[in-house]
């Protein structure tokens, strides 16, 4: 599970992310959805501990981050940098992470395998990463999110280049690890990944949340037909109040 | 953690092994010095002369100390920022002291090759054209390799990560390299034609470094602790170069590129 609670941060006089609240839970795909330069990134870039907040709070399966870091070994991060090492194969990539995830040796080659397995990497497993297609190098790249079996995902626009058939395999993986119990947290700018995934939506505008909940609520709450025209009248200013849930 | 920083080195050593075309150049830069002193060898005017040759040997090794790292240097810190890889490290739960840890250590690998391949190189040039004077200063110029350069190689590795942290582009970061190189090369030529007598600049890297060498080479025995002063000074120097490299790596900038 993952909980922010009042999160900012500043880039100088920019205000990117500005109290922004929400959990993921448990066995959920989460999506963050919003226009380019909401916050989404900047709030999983601090999730990740990329970022360090300026203010807030986050905790991942309980522990907060600001005092422990035995939250971060239960998350796995896929943010919009999936650049691979080109002269390492698609396996050695993979072991790379897992090694510095801090999987013990007698484990590392097992789950490097199944990892490889899962992903349906086997054909490609000991190819350098320098030539693999878009689709190839995001299974890698989540390969290398999940080689040490996170029970926390954060998936920063992973379907960016991607074709109809990764697009339908990445969306049936994605179901495949909440139906075991994966909290997903996944940010995107495309409605129909959206749609398509997502049990929960919090719709972040200019830092801040202004919906979150289930896609027929927050049509609902914003009397609109169809979820793109709830978040057009959700993140134009001032036309309607935000849909949160109730505490 | 130390096992991490260990982890980080061993894949940027095999990942840049493979770059062939990187390792040839390094290795063409590297053997330039010995193939000048090789040419300068049979002029009329320096054939003769093995202090000469031995002292132009010194400069190149100098130079190689600090050119040995510098593409793996550029490549694992710039570079990595510019092909956006080094977020997905950061993701993990690492700590960025033990990743520039691990890219120094990688660094220092190539930097230690580059000079070991320098030094074999003048070696075998002297053992060709001087063989007499290699065999009488073989010891002191053996001292001078162990407790000179490679410390200042180390320290140049450490160098090149703290300018090549802060910049954004391997493009640029090589802009900025060009001058951390060009330091020991003014430093080593000044030096040679106007030698210094002073103790006290035996404890700075670099000037040291070509201090030593020169009394060795002229006779004048370089007492082991000055020769351990050394060591120690250049290594101390790279602390803050590589606590400054962290710092850099540490910035919110860094998830731009």
């Amino acid at each position: 599970m993952v909980e922010v609670r009042n999160l900012r941060k500043r880039f100088g006089p920019v205000a990117a992310v500005d109290g922004v609240s929400f959990a993921a839970l448990d066995g959920q795909i989460t999506g963050l959805l919003g226009e380019n330069g909401a916050g989404k990134t900047t709030t999983l870039a601090m999730i990740g501990g990329v970022l360090k907040p300026d203010d807030g709070s986050i905790r991942i399966d309980g522990a907060d981050t600001r005092s422990s870091q035995d939250g971060r070994r239960e998350l796995g991060a896929l943010l919009d940098h999936k650049t691979l090492y080109s002269r390492l194969t698609a396996r050695e990539n993979i072991r790379y992470f897992g090694e510095l995830q801090g999987l013990p040796a007698a484990d590392l080659d097992e789950r490097v395998s199944s990892t490889l397995s899962l992903l349906g990497l086997d054909g490609l497993a000991d190819r350098r990463a320098g030539g693999f297609s878009q689709g190839e190098r995001m299974k890698v790249a989540l390969g290398r999110a999940v080689v040490h079996g996170p029970r926390n995902l954060l998936l920063d626009e992973p379907t960016n280049g991607l074709d109809i058939p990764a697009v339908r395999a990445l969306r049936g993986w994605l179901r495949g690890m909440r139906d075991r119990g994966i909290c997903i947290l996944f940010s995107s700018h495309v409605l129909e990944d959206v749609l398509a995934l997502c049990d929960r939506i919090v719709i972040i505008s200019k830092g801040r949340v202004v919906a979150d909940g289930a896609a027929d609520a927050i049509c609902r709450h914003a009397d609109c037909a169809t979820l793109e025209d709830a978040f057009v009248r959700l993140t134009a200013p001032g036309s309607v109040q935000p849909c949160l849930p109730t505490a | 953690m130390p096992a991490h920083s260990l982890i980080v080195a061993r894949k940027e050593i095999v990942d840049h092994l493979r770059d062939r075309r990187t390792l040839a150049s390094s290795a063409l830069y590297t053997l330039m010095g010995p193939l000048f002193v090789m040419l300068v060898s049979f002029s009329d005017q320096a054939g003769g002369k093995p202090v000469v040759l031995l002292s132009m040997m010194s400069v190149f090794a100098l130079v190689s100390a600090f050119t040995g790292g510098m593409a793996v240097a550029a490549d694992i810190t710039a570079g990595e920022r510019e092909r956006r890889s080094l977020v997905p490290l950061f993701l993990t739960s690492i700590a960025r002291r033990d990743v520039v840890f691990g890219k120094w250590l990688a660094t220092c690998a190539f930097a230690l090759g580059a000079l070991a391949l320098n030094i074999a190189g003048v070696a075998a040039v002297m053992a060709l054209r001087a063989p007499a004077s290699l065999a009488a200063n073989a010891l002191p110029l053996a001292s001078w390799v162990l407790l000179g350069l490679a410390p200042l190689a180390c320290f140049a590795a450490a160098l090149e990560l703290l300018a090549s942290a802060a910049c954004r582009t391997t493009k640029e970061a090589h802009t900025w390299l060009t001058f951390v190189v060009f330091v020991p090369m003014l430093v080593g030529m000044f030096l040679v034609f106007h030698p210094i007598s002073a103790n006290g600049w035996l404890a700075l890297p670099v000037i040291g470094q070509q201090l030593v060498v020169e009394r060795a080479l002229g006779g004048a025995p370089v007492p082991l602790l000055q020769g351990i002063v050394l060591a120690l000074a250049t290594a101390a120097a790279t602390i803050p170069a590589l606590a400054g490299a962290v710092a850099i790596l540490s910035r919110d900038d860094v998830l731009a590129g």
